[in-house]
């Protein structure tokens, strides 16, 4: 007995150990302490993060991808960043660029292939022609671009985002050592000063006296180097370029222990919070918990054909597991950012997820079927996958626009609109599951149908409270910042369908309008109401709330609501309908 | 047999296939509305599908326009008087069902909240440079022939005649002075352009409408651009005539013309409510994130002035912290010429509170009704317990 039980929850602890293991540091490349680098705190985009977080992001935009192949191995977004900092030649060559839109690579001279990478070299003889279509795209408005405008342009921004290279030093510097020594001359005032607008983020951490955001550039450090002493951090980053340009790492690795140990004498802060995001990025708690949300719904499909008693538990440590692992990445990203959990629509997905993973949760103790954990472990795997998409989109942890930038009616508000659709979400996934079951299943246990819609009932009660109690409280903090306590504005409009939709069903039952079945086909239509309102209003483009950009999103919205009214009319039909019927 | 009749209808407006028929008419309202304002403007669809009682479509052929679609606020009455019919038929004193008869109570007030706002929130701007002192408001949208008084360097007379007034034909005498003036044609927008050689010779012949060509447009339809509100007018005092001339809010240069002594400044603009305060722009400030351009805050420090009630002091407006003061609220709105000009948007809504009250009642009732659910839970539980 002690010992099934023990097994049922291996799969958990052996998921959650693994999740640990990716925390540890990786062997040196090369003899390069890249870990080092990747810590080391820079103030970019409004605040401090590891250089680390720039490099992913950066190659994240412009990669789809957080790594590049080049000769036989996976570069990580730190090395990659170092190349394109100390040896941009070697950058150029590696293959970073994706291009998937035919016409673009026609305009390249290029035929659609199985290769869709290019380098910098490659794009290099096009670059002007790019640039002279991009500059007549972004005259239009984005929705009246066609798509190879829209291609032109994303490739024409990122490569504006490869200028991360003129960071550090100039791409065709001679190294930050002969700059140092060349202060004073015109020609080095003219670089300098070219450095400092280029860079795209502040090294140099404020020195004693200087304020919290006093932090420079190399090109403001070595203007201001001019006839003074250099910020001592400039002289140990020329060591590390020098080392890394000559492949020598103990000079990098010495240049890079004498900025970390600089750092933590300057701002010990700023070099513990990158720490820890640096750890966050490594970890990346989403995609892991993606991950072992897949791993507990196979386990619990396999549980439905063999072993029941043994697999059924098994899969809800793994969900078990999963949730912790999503728990403790939102509560680090609530840290890190200090801001509630849901600031852009990158957050709300992951939230959206943990809510309804923690309700499936209690669920699934409440009515041990397997039903819970099933809800659960799809609803966290389909909203980090669209997390997982949505971030590509850019910076996950940017700054608040002034008239969001309040803490107290982004953690209510927010999050209990959010709770909002993570429910109707929920409501809805039980519904299929209920569909999907009812022409499947071999037999149906009337029980369990029981306990399928009474789940179903309540959980459309308790998304009505978080919606209602969430639209209200935004329409409270609208008043306070735009005057208007209802604005008919499109996202207000969105949570106002999600509330009226569940009053509807509610109130269809309680008039007995609607009995099992037509609940579940109302909770169905429910997913449709919310994919609308969070992302349908992004695509109209108007109004005070429109934050994300989305264009091929469009498609799969449109394929996501056509599967959800086949799931409808599935719920509707009578059993196995399909089948020849003997009486 | 009328008793009967009534009591048939007094049971259908009670009843749940009413709300539920109302709600699902609202849904397909909130999404047409939203839609439209892609075309529209958000204002545009909001009176054309929410405040208004049927919504109404121009049929191809057809010399009227046809109600199509009951509107919001039709079906906001209907909700409403749904909802007190119930409250009334079905209300038994029943303490089990006292927090939900709160919440739809509460829900009647919110309903009657967005009826007010529709019927009486005026929307204005105050528009203030660093160093200005303003008393007055100006209308999004309404404009008016503005004549000020220049004569005396320190203190500029204002009088204003409202654009319900400026229709071509009409002639307004302007109230406390021997002036009036005569409306020879009216443009809601137009497009304004120098004039070239080939062009028909303008109505002006004074100020700098004599070189200016005007072509007539429609109506702005977004909320986004504004209309270029342009007249033609004569002033007249004592059978004098002091020539036609041609007034637009896009023209800035200041025209002018002398009578009896006095001099007289012609403008087009925003039509301006005046307050008995005076507001004072101290400093405007546009704070942004390190290294970024994104705002982190804009705030302005105003000094409020309001010698009758012996009020004198500074007060910060700033994002989600605005100053509430004689029946209306200033916000932070917008800003402009290099940092130095605050926009502050006002806005007066006698029924401003409703929403806060209902959602009190609301929070209260949901209160309630949990504590009730949770209460007789317990107890089932304890008796199945005891029987068990």
């Amino acid at each position: 007995m002690k010992l099934s039980k023990l097994f049922t929850w291996l799969p958990g602890l052996i998921a959650l150990a693994a999740v640990l293991a990716t925390a540890l540091p990786p062997a040196r490349i090369r003899g390069f302490d890249m870990d080092k680098f990747g810590r080391l705190p820079v103030l970019e985009g409004g605040r401090v993060k590891p250089l680390d977080s720039v490099a992913r992001n950066a190659l994240l935009m412009i990669r789809s991808k957080q790594s590049v192949p080049f000769e036989g191995r996976e570069l990580g977004p730190d090395e990659w960043l170092l190349d394109l900092l100390f040896r941009p030649q070697t950058a150029d060559a590696q293959p970073v660029f994706v291009i998937n839109d035919p016409d673009v690579l026609g305009l390249m001279g290029l035929k659609q292939s199985a290769n869709r990478y290019f380098s910098f070299d490659a794009i290099a003889p096009r670059l002007q022609e790019i640039e002279n279509q991009a500059r007549a795209a972004q005259a239009l408005e984005s929705a009246q671009r066609s798509r190879f405008q829209n291609a032109v342009v994303n490739l024409y921004e990122r490569l504006l985002l490869n200028q991360l290279e003129n960071s550090v030093q100039l791409g065709d510097s001679p190294g930050l050592y002969l700059e140092l020594q060349a202060l004073g001359t015109p020609q080095a005032a003219e670089r300098n000063k070219s450095l400092a607008g280029a860079a795209r983020f502040r090294i140099l951490a404020p020195l004693p006296g200087q304020g919290p955001d006093a932090w420079q550039n190399t090109g403001e450090g070595l203007i201001a180097a001019n006839g003074a002493a250099p910020h001592p951090a400039l002289v140990s980053l020329a060591l590390a370029g020098a080392g890394y340009k000559a492949g020598q790492p103990e000079a990098f690795n010495q240049g890079v222990a004498e900025l970390q140990g600089l750092t933590a004498n300057l701002r010990p802060q700023a070099l513990r919070h990158a720490d820890s995001e640096f750890l966050f990025n490594r970890i990346q708690p989403f995609y892991l918990g993606m991950v072992i949300y897949v791993l507990a719904l196979l386990t619990l499909f396999a549980s439905w054909l063999w072993r029941r008693d043994l697999l059924q538990p098994a899969a809800f440590s793994l969900l078990a597991a999963g949730a912790l692992v999503h728990t403790v990445g939102l509560v680090s990203r609530i840290l890190l950012q200090g801001r509630p959990p849901v600031t852009n629509l990158y957050s709300s997905a992951v939230f959206v997820g943990w809510a309804a993973v923690i309700l499936g949760v209690i669920l699934e103790r409440m009515y041990r079927k397997g039903f819970g954990t099933a809800v659960a472990a799809s609803a966290g795997f389909a909203s980090l996958i669209i997390a997982h998409h949505l971030a590509m989109e850019g910076d996950t942890m940017e700054m608040m626009r002034a008239v969001l930038d309040s803490n107290f009616w982004l953690a209510t508000h927010v999050v209990t609109v959010t709770v909002g659709y993570s429910g109707t979400f929920l409501a809805g996934i039980i519904a299929i599951a209920y569909t999907l079951r009812k022409h499947i299943a071999p037999t149906l246990d009337p029980a369990t149908t029981r306990t399928l819609v009474d789940m179903t009932y309540g959980i459309v009660c308790f998304a009505l409270l978080f919606s209602f109690v969430g639209t209200v409280l935004g329409g409270i903090w609208a008043d306070q910042s735009w005057g208007r306590f209802w604005g008919w504005d499109p996202k207000e409009n969105g949570a106002l369908l999600i509330v009226l939709w569940n009053a509807v069903i509610l109130h269809c039952r309680w008039g007995d309008y609607i009995r099992d079945k037509g609940l579940m086909a109302c909770a169905i239509f429910g997913n449709i109401i919310t994919s609308l309102s969070w992302f349908g209003v992004n695509m109209l483009g108007i109004g005070l709330h429109s934050y994300g950009f989305m264009d091929q999103a469009f498609w799969v919205l449109a394929w996501f609501v056509a599967s959800q009214l086949a799931l409808i009319v599935l719920c509707l039909m009578p059993r196995r309908f399909w089948a020849a019927r003997t009486t | 047999m009328i008793k009967a009749l009534a009591v048939r209808c007094w049971n259908f407006l009670a009843s749940l296939q009413v709300t539920i028929v109302a709600l699902v008419l609202l849904m397909a309202l909130v999404v047409l509305c939203t839609l439209a304002q892609t075309d529209l403007g958000t204002l545009g669809a909001v009176n054309a599908y929410m405040r208004s009682f049927l919504v109404w479509r121009q049929m191809r052929g057809l010399p009227f326009p046809l109600p199509l679609f009951p509107g919001g606020a039709l079906v906001g009455l209907v909700l409403v008087l749904n909802l007190t019919a119930a409250l009334v038929k079905r209300f038994d004193f029943n303490p089990r069902k006292l927090g939900l008869w709160v919440v739809h109570a509460g829900l009647i007030l919110l309903v009657a909240g967005e009826f007010a706002t529709g019927a009486f929130q005026v929307d204005t701007r105050m528009t203030i440079e660093e160093g200005q002192t303003v008393h007055f408001l100006e209308s999004y949208r309404q404009m008016e022939l503005g004549l000020s008084d220049v004569t005396d360097p320190a203190h500029t007379e204002e009088y204003g005649i409202p654009d319900p007034l400026l229709r071509a034909g009409a002639s307004v005498p302007v109230p406390g002075t021997p002036l009036s003036i005569k409306i020879k044609r009216f443009y809601v927008n137009a497009e304004l352009a120098p004039r070239a050689a080939g062009d028909p010779p303008s109505m002006a012949n004074m100020g700098v409408g004599a070189n200016v060509k005007i072509t007539e447009t429609a109506p702005a339809a977004s909320d986004k651009e504004g209309n270029a509100t342009s007249a033609f007018i004569e002033p007249v005092a004592g059978g004098t005539s002091y020539g036609t001339w041609l007034v637009s809010s896009v023209l800035g240069a200041p025209q002018s013309f002398i009578h009896e002594g006095r001099t007289y400044l012609l403008s087009m603009r925003p039509r301006r409510y005046y307050l008995p305060y005076a507001v004072t722009l101290k400093k405007f400030s546009h704070d942004i994130y390190p290294g970024t351009d994104i705002p982190k805050n804009f705030s302005s420090l105003v000094h409020l002035s309001n010698p009758a009630k012996g009020e004198e002091r500074d007060v910060l407006i700033y994002m989600n912290q605005p100053l509430r003061y004689d029946g209306k609220a200033f916000y932070q709105a917008s800003y402009g010429k290099g940092d130095t000009l605050s926009i502050l948007q006002v806005v007066a809504n006698p029924g401003w509170l409703l929403p806060y009250i209902s959602c009190a009642l609301i929070t209260l009732g949901l209160l309630v009704h949990f504590c009730i659910t949770l209460f007789n839970a317990i107890k089932r539980r304890q008796l199945s317990g005891e029987t068990a």
